[in-house]
């Protein structure tokens, strides 16, 4: 059983949104049995298509010290105990310097720990975009990342970019196009019609209704469910018309019921991965997950992975120098997990469906504070990745760090727009047509050029 | 706006809303019988019976290792996972049998001011997360007639023990070891700031940021540098200190009784002692005092209409609905901050005999949290608490982990700006979960230890739950009445899901009985949308 929905009847005809009773003629107002039933007669193909993984460092990573201007005198001067230099192995980019706002070029280094991501540079497969941001930087976590995740900063956001992307551009999409790889979902999913064709959850394994075995009820118990919560009703679809709240919990359940499946079998197809070689934390598994669905071919083209801990007011390094400490420890695993996954990708042969974002909710200050850590700034650096990434380039200009320094309370100022960026992978990776950008961002900034970031 | 809903108004729904609301809810009995008190001796009456404080404290202590007066951290990091479990369990023991609106509370404070057990540290992780947990039970307990208990805490530093105000509970949680220790206070020295605290004491605690639900003046980047400043060199005492060697002079230079271990103080050599202001356009205390320590801070954040405001909107969603207006929030924060004074139940008794509180836009407007659903399914059920393996296993797959909130801001709102608590991992988890206790179905848990440590795990007593004379197939229709009024009770079937319902019943209760029956029905109605929301 092929367990897609139709994203265009779920967008273009409403029936899923709150208003599809007032402004559809009832003869047009498919049931949702009619829905799923057509659903299933789609011929499963599975996904080969371009993939974006959205690798979101939580609780803003300090990216001074993660893309270190270690010649720097400001930065030197503002961090005594925490900077990085030429002693600690740091990772020099010498094939080329970072182009400066200052218009002078600032020689750049990655952090030692960021071993796969030097390797990719060299290999023409990474790009770094420096001075991303906004206007007016927000430095509140939850507003930030409200931002980063709507794509609408400054503003009441009641949506996500990747929902709107999905509501615009996604048509006859399957149920599981995004997938979230956590407890708790993302924001940047939110759809504006009521609900988007994508998923959130932690464990495959308990992405299934289970049974005690023994009395062999598995299949039963979901034929049950998909008919008490109106999947299998022909005039009684089961979306509340009087209440908002379980007409939420109704979709939500409907999205769960056509989208296990697909997990399942995606899980199935995929099997074992070939990489042998994985670390084991929380972000690896993950990622694991990530590399199985897209082994099994699930019907997916946004991915999305976190990893939290970046908020590093304290003990950033320890106080027995910066090759130890919280971000020392951070950094080491994000290398670790997505090096193994880029060698699942090359293994797989999917590397050149690939392209990682990674981003935060921001930057840190360029001075650091007194517990050996840094507190909350504005703009950061991103990094792309992916085989077909027009990489061993840097896109946006670094900082000017003495500038900051004066005006913006020691917080970098931003020279790209992280929108910019969002519309760069869209456009230039997804195939999504420039007509559709101001749907897809309706609050552009004003410079809005996208950048080429695929080769 | 808010005032008092008519005693003619009175039902049976709006009986079991606030029940709900105010609590988890109650068996049809009690439900019934709590309307019936409404009705003969008024709804004032009612409400006022949700706000009494009955606690009994020595019925939930803490663990034995907890109380050891050596090291109740652990030795070792191979019993830090068991101490993590037993506190889970023990939090979730506080929220079964805690009296209903104190246990909400406690679920409300545990959120408002989330802490993070990793960041505590492993020194400080354990006697900071009870100390913690302990201190917000009491605030949500209430003031206790005749019990007046001393704060953690060095006496001298905090206001007196008075319990359930919001302002002081906020300086209470400014000298807990556990927020110290989860925002970095104990690192913020003069000249030389951490900002961490100061930030989120504005964003988080007190005064919030957006138009939403207030068009105030938001504060200012320099606001947070001023209140990060005002809150410099609170320390904590180590625990293995001997208590001789806890004595230290205060300010007036007299040796004082030792400290309890893990106690906060206030080390005055870097403490930033300057005047400082303005503050949020305050140049002194509301009462004309020099603003120079966080108190000062406390004092003139509790005077703005923004902070009244933001609380009033915090506890308004958390009770009530999720977008109230701004003329609603407004005229709630005037009754926090000008009628109450912060103290918290009085405000909910305004609160609950509101007009508003019953309105379309407020009954069946919430989707359970991931407490709410917990606590309600065992209540309802009547079962005791699983192992403490099973409890955190539910947790982490329900997105609640109460000792690891997923950021300082605590766990997403129901409906909240994008955020819910229905990740569809969560969703199908909650589809699922019910199973444990109807059919002892412990497939549902992610280890095979959690699954084998729930070996002995009783039975629900199903003689309550569906009583043998309602079991006969012709009973059928009051067998799902009894059950619904007990699982969804304002809420109605629809009638595709009661013949579904009807023909599982009746097949499973030909095959293998008609107890059978009866626990796959109420899994199925446990399992429904409808009982996500209350």
């Amino acid at each position: 059983m092929n367990t897609k929905l139709n994203r265009r009847d779920f967008v273009s005809k409403s029936i899923w949104g709150a208003t599809a009773s007032v402004t559809l003629p009832g003869f047009i107002q498919q049931t949702l049995f009619n829905l799923d039933a057509r659903a299933q007669s789609l011929p499963s193909q599975g996904g080969d298509g371009p993939i974006i993984l959205l690798m979101e460092m939580a609780g803003g990573n300090d990216t001074l010290n993660t893309l270190i201007p270690y010649t720097n005198s400001i930065y030197r001067g503002a961090r005594p105990e925490i900077r990085l230099g030429t002693e600690h192995n740091i990772l020099q980019i010498t094939d080329q310097d970072g182009p400066s706002v200052t218009g002078e070029n600032e020689p750049l280094a990655l952090h030692p720990n960021l071993t796969r991501f030097k390797e990719m540079w060299d290999d023409g497969e990474l790009g770094i975009i420096n001075g991303v941001g906004y206007p007016n930087p927000n430095l509140s976590h939850f507003k930030s990342f409200d931002y980063w995740h709507s794509a609408e900063p400054n503003g009441m956001p009641k949506d996500g970019w990747i929902g709107r992307y999905l509501d615009n551009q996604c048509d006859g999409c399957g149920a599981t196009t995004g997938i979230y790889i956590n407890r708790r979902p993302t924001f940047a999913f939110k759809s504006n019609a009521a609900t988007s064709p994508s998923v959130t959850f932690q464990n495959p394994q308990f992405f299934n209704w289970r049974d005690k075995q023994i009395l062999g009820r598995e299949k039963s118990l979901e034929g049950l469910y998909r008919n008490l919560i109106g999947l299998d009703h022909e005039t009684d679809d089961g979306v509340s018309e009087e209440n908002d709240t379980l007409a939420y919990v109704q979709r939500s359940a409907h999205s769960a019921m056509i989208s296990t499946e697909s997990v399942q079998l995606a899980m199935e197809r995929g099997g074992n991965l070939i990489n042998p070689d994985w670390p084991s934390n929380g972000l690896a598994n993950s990622l694991k997950v990530i590399a199985q669905l897209i082994k099994g071919r699930s019907d997916t083209s946004v991915y999305y992975a976190r990893q939290g801990g970046y908020d590093t007011h304290n003990n950033q390094v320890l106080e027995d120098g910066p090759l130890s400490g919280r971000h020392f420890d951070l950094l080491q695993t994000l290398n670790g997990a997505l090096g193994a996954f880029v060698d699942e990708m090359k293994a797989q042969g999917n590397w050149d469906r690939v392209v990682i974002l990674t981003f935060s909710e921001f930057g840190r200050k360029v001075i650091q504070n007194g517990s050996y850590g840094t507190d909350h700034g504005a703009a950061e650096t991103l990094f792309l990745m992916g085989g077909q990434v027009a990489g061993n380039q840097y896109y946006g200009l670094y900082p000017d760090l003495a500038e900051d320094a004066r005006v913006s309370r020691n917080s970098m100022q931003y020279n790209v727009d992280f929108r910019t960026v969002y519309r760069s992978v869209l456009e230039k990776w997804m195939g999504v047509p420039p007509s559709a950008m101001s749907a897809i961002f309706p609050s552009p900034p004003r410079d809005f050029q996208p950048l080429d970031i695929i080769r | 706006m808010l005032n008092p809903l008519p005693q003619e108004s009175w039902s049976r729904r709006n009986a079991t809303h606030l029940l709900q609301r105010a609590g988890y809810g109650g068996s049809p009995e009690e439900q019934e019988a709590f309307y019936q008190l409404g009705k003969e001796q008024g709804i004032e009456v009612a409400v006022d019976s949700l706000l009494e404080t009955s606690e009994d404290w020595s019925s939930l202590p803490w663990p034995d290792w907890m109380q050891s007066e050596v090291d109740p951290n652990g030795e070792t990091f191979g019993n830090q996972g068991v101490r993590r479990r037993e506190y889970v369990r023990w939090y979730f023991k506080l929220l079964l049998r805690s009296q209903p609106l104190a246990s909400k509370l406690l679920k409300f404070f545990i959120d408002h001011f989330a802490v993070d057990s990793q960041t505590i540290g492993q020194y400080y992780r354990w006697i900071g997360m009870f100390r913690y947990t302990e201190t917000l039970r009491r605030h949500a307990a209430g003031d206790l007639a005749g019990e007046d208990i001393p704060f953690e805490g060095d006496e001298r530093l905090v206001a007196p023990g008075h319990y359930g105000n919001f302002k002081t509970l906020v300086n209470h949680v400014s000298w807990s070891v556990g927020m110290i220790r989860t925002l970095d206070l104990y690192r913020s020295n003069r000249g030389n700031v951490n900002e961490n605290f100061g930030r989120e004491l504005l964003e988080l605690f007190a005064m919030g940021i957006g138009g939403e639900y207030s068009d105030d003046p938001e504060y200012s980047e320099e606001d947070v540098a001023v209140a990060a400043d005002a809150f410099t060199g609170r320390k904590v005492y180590g625990f293995r200190y001997f208590p001789d060697e806890n004595r230290y002079n205060n300010p007036a230079g007299d040796q004082n009784p030792p400290l309890p271990p893990a106690s906060v103080w206030q080390n005055r050599g870097s403490q930033d002692r300057n005047t400082k202001g303005p503050f949020y356009g305050y140049e002194t205390t509301p009462e004309g005092n020099p603003i120079i320590d966080g108190d000062d801070i406390i004092d003139v954040i509790f005077d703005t209409d923004r902070c009244a405001k933001h609380l009033s909107w915090k506890l308004w969603r958390y009770f009530a609905s999720p977008k109230p207006s701004k003329e609603l929030v407004a005229a709630l924060a005037s009754k926090l901050r000008d009628d109450h004074g912060y103290e918290i139940r009085p405000f909910l008794r305004d609160l609950f005999l509101s007009e508003e509180f019953y309105d379309e836009s407020v009954v069946n407007a919430q989707i359970k949290d991931a407490g709410d659903y917990f606590v309600c399914l065992a209540n309802q059920l009547g079962v005791t608490l699983p192992t403490r393996d099973a409890m955190e296993d539910v947790m982490q797959q329900l997105g609640y982990e109460v000792h690891l909130p997923p950021s300082i801001a605590g766990w997403p709102e129901p409906e909240g700006p994008g955020n819910t608590w229905l990740a569809t991992g969560a969703m199908v988890f909650r589809m699922n979960m019910p199973s444990v206790f109807t059919h002892h179905n412990y497939e549902v848990f992610t280890t095979g230890r959690t699954r084998g440590s729930m070996d002995d795990f009783p039975d629900v007593d199903w003689n309550v739950i569906a009583p043998k004379e309602l079991r006969r197939i012709e009973k059928f229709p009051l067998l799902l009445e009894n059950l619904r009024q007990r699982f969804i009770p304002n809420r109605e079937l629809r009638k595709s899901q009661v013949r579904t319902l009807l023909d599982r019943y009746s097949s499973v209760s030909d095959e293998l009985g008609e107890l059978e029956g009866v626990r796959e029905l109420a899994r199925l109605i446990l399992a429904l949308p409808e009982y996500q929301t209350h």
